[in-house]
């Protein structure tokens, strides 16, 4: 259960630069994510902090003990790995007992250690199974108890759950994040998904190429604040405007060419809000109201004709080309078996959404 | 037409095999039998055959035999281990550190087996007898004062079968080691294992199949052995390979040639069965004991 701190952390791979004196801190006993494109330098921090590769220059610290330099055998970190790494020629009794063998526990420890795990991951009467007799759920589920059991300070979680269906992810998911809060363990969690980080993070930071971190927060803060064009369009779906400002207190107005004038707002003041100035703007597609009929009682109109509806179960998807030409994504939700507008494809409508429901974006 | 289709089609590959098997059939099994049947024959020089018998079998039970059986034994085992532990950090160093001229190091290792063994066998002949490299080297240098001829011993002939069967533990155990999955010594550093815990607990179990492999492939020819003993040995010690030879082709006995031979490949199945099994014990109550 401690904090991990990134202090200017470089590192090449055969000339080709990943990350690029990256600073972080990880607060202890919290599930933090790191969350970016494949490339981004996301798997090479994890690494680094397990110790598998070294530091070209900078330093890292878990709790106040500087472990750059200290062999992976000797951190109190664990890792759960993408492909699980499981040792193929033991059983789940000793795979999960394996750390603890190392550190020379007495057998009765061992024992009550492991099977205490093995219950807690619901892996109980499987003691004695090959791995190669397990389901990939149930592989996961070992891979998670062998570094548990350890009770490190740190565990990383190199995108675990990345060759799991679809249904099993969400179960393991809602199990690490229990795991957590059981253990209080600092977990750090690795992944491209945004919509697992969305779900299990207590911190996330979003990544870019060369290790930039674009945000860092909580899922709420990036997922109705993000920082950056790209935050806004990696994380959910987003619409992107853009336009030219104009300043009047907290309440703007964007100029947009061939669709005119919106109405905008922003709860904190930026350097770069500067009249005259062309910016972005995001909408999220699920705060668009849409309908055929004109409506009372919102900031901003906008008008467009229907090009494809995709039904999502929990909403329906539109998407509705503007009179400028861009299409804009809108989100339904499904509330009833039988809508009391009926929109159908090539039909006109309208497209509402608040002045706070914008965010500007530095372009 | 339609199944002579569906046959070219679809079992073509299976088709593929049947040389292979008509091979191994007439040129290994086939062979084998002959042995094992014309040890029973009774076969005399004026009236051919003239019926069925144990008596060859009863003229190779003589304490003589047991002790060849036990020289061939000894010689293939000690080879055997003398292979594994000087050819397990060879595979291990061809599979983990060299990077870039792996073809190369490969290559170098089968070289000498491209020549013939006699060849090679006699190449240590020369270096190590008295007029030899070896002896003349460490004359000159008045590390001994008489030429030493270091041939016709034991020791020459375990130098020699080494020699020659080294690859053959190598190459199984490299070709373990080498597709072995690195991501699982991470694993284990991961868990607090330093490098030697590693390699004794992680790497070493997996390339038992490796190991077991290169086992067969060195003490089985090695328990049959001629030319190597024979030629490195002198007469001094009889193995089972140089009895048999010398009943084929010195003393024209051969019917007991085969009895010996049929007998030595009953004595390594039985030998390999049995090791098979006590390995598996073995690693069953190790097991068990590991976990409870």
């Amino acid at each position: 259960m401690k904090k991990i701190k990134i202090e200017n952390v470089s590192k090449s791979f055969n000339g080709e630069l990943i990350l690029d004196n990256l600073s972080l801190e990880i607060p202890s006993g919290k599930f933090f994510t790191l969350l970016g494109p494949s490339g981004c330098g996301k798997t090479t921090l994890l690494r680094l902090i397990g110790g598998f590769e070294a530091v070209d220059s900078g330093r890292i610290y878990l709790g106040n003990e500087d472990i750059t330099y200290l062999p992976v055998f000797q951190r109190r970190v664990n890792t759960v790995f993408q492909q699980y790494a499981l040792f193929p020629h033991l059983s789940v009794f000793e795979n999960v007992a394996y750390g603890l063998r190392v550190k020379k526990f007495k057998e009765s420890e061992i024992k009550s250690k492991v099977m205490h795990m093995l219950s807690l991951v619901r892996l109980s009467g499987h003691e004695f199974k090959n791995i190669a007799n397990l389901s990939g759920g149930q592989q996961q589920r070992v891979a998670l108890a062998r570094a548990i059991v350890n009770e490190p300070d740190v565990l990383l979680l190199d995108e675990p759950l990345a060759a799991l269906d679809f249904n099993l992810r969400e179960q393991m998911l809602i199990e690490l994040l229990d795991l957590q809060h059981n253990f209080g363990t600092t977990f750090v969690y690795v992944t491209h998904d945004q919509a697992e980080a969305l779900t299990v993070a207590d911190g996330i930071a979003i990544f870019n190429q060369n290790g930039r971190i674009e945000q860092l927060g909580t899922p709420k803060d990036i997922y109705e604040f993000p920082a950056s064009r790209f935050v806004a369009m990696f994380v959910g779906n987003t619409n992107i405007i853009e336009g030219i400002l104009h300043v009047s207190g907290l309440d703007f107005e964007l100029e947009v060419e061939n669709l005119g004038n919106f109405l905008v707002h922003s709860p904190s003041k930026k350097s770069w809000f500067i009249s005259g100035r062309r910016i972005f703007m995001s909408l999220r597609p699920e705060k668009i109201f849409i309908s055929k009929k004109e409506k009372e009682g919102f900031s901003n109109h906008l008008v467009g004709k229907v090009v494809n509806i995709v039904y999502q179960g929990r909403f329906t998807q539109y998407q509705v080309k503007l009179k400028n030409g861009k299409l804009f994504t809108v989100f339904e939700q499904n509330e009833e078996h039988f809508p009391q507008e009926d929109i159908r494809v090539s039909e006109k409508v309208h497209l509402y959404f608040q002045k706070e429901n914008v965010v500007l974006l530095e372009r | 037409m339609k199944i002579l289709k569906r046959i070219f089609r679809e079992d073509f590959p299976y088709l593929l095999a049947f040389p292979g098997i008509i091979w191994q059939l007439f040129f290994l099994y086939i062979p084998l039998l002959i042995i094992l049947i014309f040890s029973f024959r009774n076969y005399s020089e004026g009236s051919g055959f003239v019926g069925w018998t144990f008596s060859h079998y009863s003229k190779i039970l003589k304490p003589i035999y047991i002790s060849v059986t036990l020289n061939s034994f000894i010689l293939a085992s000690l080879t055997s281990l003398l292979c594994l532990f000087i050819g397990y950090p060879v595979a291990y160093f061809l599979a983990f550190r060299v990077k870039k001229l792996k073809m190369l190091f490969l290559f170098l290792l089968v070289l000498p087996s491209w020549t013939n063994i006699i060849v090679e066998v006699y190449a240590w002949f020369f270096l190590l007898e008295k007029r030899g490299l070896i002896s003349r080297i460490l004359y000159s240098l008045k590390i001994i004062s008489d030429p030493i001829h270091m041939v016709n011993n034991s020791f020459a002939v375990l130098l020699g079968m080494v020699y020659c069967f080294l690859p053959f533990m190598i190459l199984p155990i490299y070709i373990i080691l080498d597709k072995m999955d690195r991501r699982l010594f991470e694993a284990s550093a991961d868990l607090g294992g330093s490098k030697f815990h590693t390699i004794k607990n992680v790497v070493l179990p997996l390339s038992y199949p490796g190991i077991f492999t290169g086992f067969l492939l060195v003490f089985v020819p090695s328990f049959g052995e001629f030319a190597v003993p024979a030629l490195l040995g002198g007469a001094k010690k009889a193995y089972w390979g140089t009895v048999i030879v010398d009943k084929f082709l010195l003393l024209r006995d051969w019917e007991t040639g085969f009895a010996l031979a049929s007998i030595g490949i009953m004595f390594l199945i039985v030998f390999f069965v049995f090791a098979k099994i006590l390995f598996f014990v073995l690693r069953k109550v190790f097991k068990k004991y590991k976990s409870l």
